[in-house]
Parts: structure tokens; C-alpha cells; sequence
């Protein structure tokens, strides 16, 4: 009897102590971002939404600086730490498709894709491998023309009335300087990354590198003919010589008259300039007659939880982060593009753009933006330190762009060779 | 009989306890060496020569450290490509000129300042602690600072030198005058550090000495030569070896911030380079094999140092 009695206990307090971890036991989710600051306190805002709606499952977000986040996550990944969904910057997505194990967001929704449809096709080309999807737009951005309509004044020019070719742009520039003695303008070179070569070459409707990333072909005449343009700003003295630092210090202190980078810092650029000058903000420069064709710049995000609980807590995290409604806030109150098709059909948005119209080149935008160009994992330091070589003697201006543009081409080819 | 027979029974055991104390002592002397030696070896083991072993593993494999793939071994072929590209070329010239270039800023220049400072005495703790001072900065505030000073739009040098009618050249954009900016911050930066290395060696030799050379008629330059040179060559031993040991990592920061290896590779070197493989592009094999020739490298240099130049270095005084 005592024995049926002490076996009841011990049962039932199984029972009690199961059924209470079970009642405590979250599902967390491991997400690495680079988001700081204001950027940073709207990410976490999202994410607590997301936990208060789905009681079950809690976020874990994990920061990195943006420089070491594709290394962070490539050894959390390496080490076995758990790694849910993961921001990667664009130029390295092809990298982690080919090693490590992203997971496929089609495959993942088992059916229902209905989530990815609101994303405009073109953002989804760059994690897109047939019809699997390894990666979903985040923290986008697009390079802008920013000007400063006060030294347009000065030099002359019509402040409301920025460049829209590249031809209009060097012939300002270089009237900003003449008129002014201020540099006219720079476009954004990215150091290392070459992101500024890949968007001026491809804008011009030369190709930068093939589909697989193991070929460059900008030696064609319109890359040629984009990167004289880049020798021309400098040697007639209205880019000086520099840095995208240097350039970014020089045109918020109001000292450049224009500025072409990232939409990305559209929010900082503005409050640099108030107060201090006014600031007008346009559409990339056309080349010729070709239609634009801008290289997004920023990060995706890609999914590696595993199969089970983490990877439905996962599926929801992500489907709840791309309705229209979340996607547009993100990108309202973080500065980065909107990422949803048709933006404005959102009263919020709408009335948004009426307070901030800086933002409306970005959406006029959005259509013009390809996916931007990515790497292979040999040889890609090796052709990127040539590239940006072939910058520097560009600028230097000993040879002309059809003699240095070719050489780099072959160098940047010998140096992909090993991924053939 | 029972002498010899107590002698023979004796023998064995005499025999047996001198092996058991030689044991004993044997033992006891073999292990308590390596006891206190344990904590810095396995701290070794773990931290240094275990990666070491790694990181030659994988610059014979081609592996991205994913856990799902396997490690194909690809022989020397990481070591061919990273030796036969440009960048690698650029970077080992580039990483000679900065050993070269440190050797007079870093490890001589320090001399005749230390010497200074020392002749002071307690006068020269002010100048000391002013030229220290730059040590305690963090090399990402100086990169910062100068890159300030020398911005080729708003920088405080062009500005000043357009006050006295000088065009400030663009020195960070010429291939010819970049690295120098690196190698000159670089050696401000380590300068007062190095100064208080010699001042230390200084410390150590008896002024007794000084004066009896003085008494027997020697100038400023024979003590020099005679006397303070032999005995500070210690202290020059070392400071030349760290120097040339660590003048790579000096200069990573400056790199990295200010130039990242521009204009045109002019300004890297084996240690940025490392870097960018492992780090910017993820190339891991790329970038084991650039650590292992950067070892292989930094080893012959101390290797050539500690052949040639310990034999005139004079230790006792």
C-alpha cells in the first residue's frame, strides 16, 4: 500500500515538473544583424512584436560590425553555434551558398510562398537559384546623386535642376570648380569592396562580371567608356584624389558640391546638412541613352535553422518580418530602401514620403536596381586588389582608360582562373 | 665465511636503495621541472603551436571550414596561388621596406633620444612622459587623427599649408609617399616606447664606470663606443627582434583604416594581406598558406638576427 502510494507521488510530481518545463520550454532563435542606434532599437522593436505575438518562441539577436558579420557568422556556423537566420552582405551570398548549408525559404514554406510575393522580383534575383530562394532582401540600399544647392548657386548652376546624365554631371562639376574652387563632385568608390566600380560599369550597360562570377568582361566600350568618365572627374580636378571618407567629411561639411553613394546614408547626410546648406537629392546619373541599371548595396538575410521547432519558429520570424506593413516601418524609421513592391500603396508610407520627400528618388528608384555582383571564393582578393589598382592609375591619369581597362580585365580573369 | 656472507647479503640490498634513491631522485627531479613549466606549456600547446598545426593543415586542404563539406588536400596549391599573384609580390616588398624602414626610426632613433633623456636624470621624466605619451594612444584614434590632418580637401595640413603658399600634396594617394605616411606613424607612435627600453638598459650600467674613463681622459665618444654601446647591445638585441617581429602588426591598424592596402598594393603587407584572405574574402586556405610563408619568413628573419648579431651582443658588464 505504501509502496503504491510513494509510486503515485513521484509520478505525479514527474508529471508536475514535466508539464511546467514543458510550459517554459521557448523555442529561441539565434539571429546575427549588424544593426546599430535608431536602426537598432526599430530591429528589436520588430522582433518584440514578433515574441509578443508568438509567445512560444524568443529572439536572440546577435551583433556584429558590418565589416566582421559575414566572418562572425562563418564561424558560428564552423563551431556548430546555433545560427537561425543570419544578415549577409550581398557580395558574399554566393559564398555561403556554395559553403555552407543555407537553407532554401521555398522549400522551407512547404507550399506556401505566398510571403515572398510581396518583394519585388528584382531584390529577390540576388539569393534567387532557379526557383529555390536563399535569400531575402534587408538592409538595402541604392546610390544616389546628393547635391548641394547652395554651391549650385553659387557656381551658377540651377539648384533645382541636378544632373541626369553623366555627361551633365562631369560638365557641372567641373563648373562647381571653376566658379568655386570646391571640388565638384565624386562618386563613391567602396575601397576594397569595388562597389563603385561595378555600379558605374554597369549603369553603362557594360557587363561587370557573369552570372557565375568567375569572368570579367567591363573591357566591352560602354565599361570603357564609364571608367574614362571616372579618369576625367579626376584629372580635371573636380574629384579630388581620395577616399570615400575624405569625399563623405568633405560634402557633409558642405565643401563638394555633389556626392554619389548609398541611399544608406541618406538620413545621416541629412542631418549633416541642416542648418549648414541646403540639400537636394536625385536619381543615379544615366549613361548615354542606356536605361539605369543600379547594383543594390547592403545585406540579405538567409535562413540556417534547422529542421523542426527552430526552423517553424524561423519561417514565422521571416514571414511576419516581410508583410508589407512591417517591411515598410523597418524601412521607414531605419533609412534603408523600401523592399516591398509598391511602397506607396501604404497610407503610412505615403504620408511619409509627403514629410521626407529625400526618399522619393529612392523609391523612383527601386525598378532600376539588379542584383548586386558577387564573388567566388578563389582568387576574388586577388581581383579586387587589381580593380582597385586599376582605380588608382585611372585617377593618376598617365594612360587612358582603353589601355588600363583591358590589362586589369586579363589580371582580374588570371586571378579567377582557379574557379573554372 | 659470515663476513663475506653477510658482505654478499649486504651487497644487494646497499645496491637496491641507492637505485630506489637514484629513482626517487630521478623522479622527483624529472617531473617538478615540468609541473612549473605546465601552465605556460599548455598555454602554449592550446594557444600557439595547436593553431600552428592547424592553420598548416589547412593551407593544404581546400575547405571553408564548413562542417557539411570535406577537406579536399590540394597539396602546395594554396602556396602557388597566394605566391604567384601580385598582391603577394607587392606585399612582400612592401613588408621588406617597412623592417627596413623601422630599423633606423624604430630601433636606432630611440637610441641618441633615450641617451638624451638619460644625461637629464630626474630633469627628464617631463620630456619622457610627452614622448611616451603617444604609446597610450590607440593606434585607431591616431589613424583617425591623421587622417584628419591629412584629408586632401579639409585637412589641417593642406590648410596650413596653404597659408605659407604651399600645395599640400594628396600624400595617402601616391603610391611613392603613402607607405612613408604609414611607416612615419607607425614609428611616432612606438618611438617613446622603445626610448624607455633603452632607458631601462641605460639604468643597468654603473655611472662608476663612466667616471673612470673620465679620469683616464676619455671623451663622449669613446665612452659611447667603448663602454654604452657593448652594454646596451642586450637591450638593442631585443628591441631590434620585437621590432621586426611586430612593425607588421604596427602598421596593420594604419592600414586598415587609412589606406587598406592602396593606392595600387603600395602599402600592403604579408600580415594585411593574411588578413584580407582569411577575413575579407573568406579564401581560409588562401589565407593558412599566407600565415604559414609569413611564419616561415618572420622565423628565418630572428633565426639571421639571432646568428648574426648575438655573438657581439656583451651580457655581462
Amino acid at each position: 500500500m505504501f509502496r503504491i502510494k510513494l509510486g503515485r507521488i513521484a509520478l505525479g510530481l514527474a508529471t508536475a515538473v514535466l508539464a511546467v518545463g514543458t510550459a517554459h520550454a521557448d523555442t529561441e532563435l539565434a539571429f546575427y544583424h549588424y544593426q546599430t542606434g535608431k536602426s537598432y532599437e526599430v530591429f528589436r522593436g520588430i522582433l518584440n512584436e514578433f515574441e509578443t505575438a508568438n509567445p512560444g518562441i524568443k529572439v536572440r539577436d546577435i551583433f556584429a560590425q558590418s565589416e566582421q558579420i559575414t566572418g562572425e557568422v562563418q564561424a558560428a556556423l564552423a563551431a556548430g553555434r546555433p545560427v537561425d537566420i543570419a544578415t549577409v552582405i550581398g557580395k558574399n551570398i554566393v559564398f555561403f551558398l556554395n559553403n555552407t548549408g543555407a537553407v532554401d525559404m521555398v522549400a522551407a514554406s512547404k507550399g506556401d510562398t505566398a510571403w515572398l510575393d510581396g518583394y519585388l522580383p528584382n531584390f529577390l534575383d540576388l539569393g534567387r537559384v532557379g526557383d529555390a530562394v536563399y535569400a531575402i532582401p534587408h538592409a538595402y540600399g541604392t546610390p544616389m546623386l546628393y547635391y548641394n544647392k547652395d554651391i549650385f548657386t553659387q557656381a551658377g548652376l540651377d539648384p533645382n535642376s541636378p544632373p541626369k546624365t553623366w555627361e551633365e554631371f562631369v560638365a557641372d562639376g567641373k563648373t562647381i570648380t571653376e566658379k568655386t574652387g570646391l571640388p565638384g563632385g565624386a562618386h563613391l568608390a567602396a575601397a576594397m569592396g569595388d562597389y563603385g566600380t561595378m555600379v558605374m560599369v554597369n549603369n553603362a550597360g557594360a557587363t561587370y562580371l557573369n552570372a557565375t562570377g568567375t569572368k570579367a568582361e567591363f573591357d566591352s566600350p560602354q565599361g570603357i567608356a564609364a571608367l574614362q568618365t571616372w579618369q576625367d572627374m579626376a584629372t580635371s580636378g573636380m574629384m579630388p584624389i581620395a577616399g570615400d571618407t575624405d569625399w563623405t567629411a568633405a560634402f557633409n561639411a558642405g565643401q563638394m558640391g555633389m556626392y554619389i553613394t548609398s541611399s544608406a546614408a541618406l538620413r545621416g547626410t541629412v542631418a549633416a546638412a541642416d542648418g549648414k546648406f541646403a540639400l537636394g537629392v536625385a536619381n543615379y546619373p544615366l549613361f548615354g541613352d542606356h536605361p539605369r541599371h543600379v547594383s543594390n548595396s547592403g545585406a540579405a538575410l538567409m535562413l540556417y535553422a534547422p529542421e523542426g521547432e527552430r526552423r517553424d519558429a524561423a519561417m514565422k520570424l521571416l514571414r511576419f518580418i516581410s508583410q508589407k506593413e512591417v517591411a515598410n516601418r523597418w524601412s521607414r524609421e531605419s533609412g534603408y530602401m523600401p523592399l516591398i513592391q509598391d511602397p506607396l500603396s501604404d497610407p503610412a508610407m505615403a504620408a511619409y514620403v509627403k514629410d521626407f520627400p529625400y526618399v522619393q528618388p529612392v523609391i523612383d528608384q527601386m525598378a532600376d536596381t539588379i542584383p548586386t555582383n558577387v564573388w567566388p571564393a578563389k582568387g576574388t582578393l586577388e581581383a579586387q586588389t587589381v580593380i582597385r589598382a586599376m582605380l588608382d592609375e585611372l585617377w593618376a591619369g598617365q594612360r587612358p582608360a582603353a589601355e588600363i581597362v583591358p590589362e586589369a580585365v586579363a589580371k582580374v580573369n588570371a586571378a579567377l582562373a582557379a574557379n573554372n | 665465511m659470515v663476513d663475506t656472507a653477510l658482505a654478499d647479503a649486504k651487497a644487494p640490498v646497499a645496491t637496491g636503495t641507492k637505485l630506489q634513491n637514484l629513482n626517487a631522485r630521478m623522479t622527483s627531479t624529472s617531473w617538478v621541472p615540468w609541473l612549473y613549466l605546465a601552465p605556460t606549456l599548455i598555454l602554449l600547446g592550446v594557444f600557439t603551436y595547436w593553431p600552428l598545426i592547424q592553420t598548416a593543415y589547412l593551407s593544404l586542404v581546400e575547405w571553408n571550414l564548413n562542417p557539411g563539406q570535406t577537406a579536399d588536400f590540394v597539396g602546395l596549391s594554396n602556396y602557388g596561388r597566394v605566391a604567384g599573384g601580385t598582391l603577394f609580390q607587392s606585399a612582400f616588398v612592401n613588408t621588406l621596406i617597412y623592417i627596413a624602414a623601422s630599423i633606423p626610426l624604430k630601433v636606432l632613433l630611440p637610441i641618441p633620444v633615450a641617451m638624451f633623456l638619460w644625461s637629464l636624470g630626474g630633469k627628464g621624466h617631463f620630456y619622457r612622459a610627452i614622448l611616451f605619451l603617444p604609446t597610450l594612444i590607440s593606434f585607431v584614434v591616431v589613424g583617425v587623427a591623421f587622417m584628419w590632418i591629412l584629408n586632401p580637401i579639409l585637412g589641417y595640413a593642406k590648410q596650413y599649408a596653404a597659408m605659407i603658399g604651399i600645395h599640400m600634396p594628396n600624400l595617402l594617394a601616391s603610391p611613392g609617399s603613402a607607405i612613408w605616411v604609414i611607416i612615419g606613424i607607425s614609428s611616432w607612435k612606438v618611438l617613446g616606447f622603445n626610448v624607455l627600453l633603452y632607458l631601462a638598459g641605460l639604468a643597468s650600467i654603473n655611472r662608476d664606470y663612466i667616471e673612470a674613463m673620465r679620469m683616464d681622459g676619455a671623451g663622449d665618444g669613446t665612452i659611447f663606443f667603448r663602454l654604452i654601446w657593448p652594454l646596451l647591445t642586450p637591450t638593442l638585441m631585443f628591441v631590434l627582434i620585437s621590432t621586426v617581429i611586430f612593425t607588421m602588426q604596427q602598421v596593420f591598424t594604419p592600414i586598415d583604416l587609412m589606406t587598406q592596402g592602396g593606392p595600387s598594393n603600395s602599402t600592403t603587407n604579408l600580415f594585411y594581406m593574411v588578413y584580407q584572405y582569411s577575413f575579407v574574402t573568406f579564401d581560409v586556405g588562401g589565407g593558412a598558406a599566407g600565415t604559414m610563408m609569413l611564419f616561415a619568413f618572420l622565423m628565418l628573419m630572428v633565426f639571421i638576427q639571432l646568428r648574426v648579431l648575438d655573438k657581439r651582443v656583451q651580457y655581462k658588464q
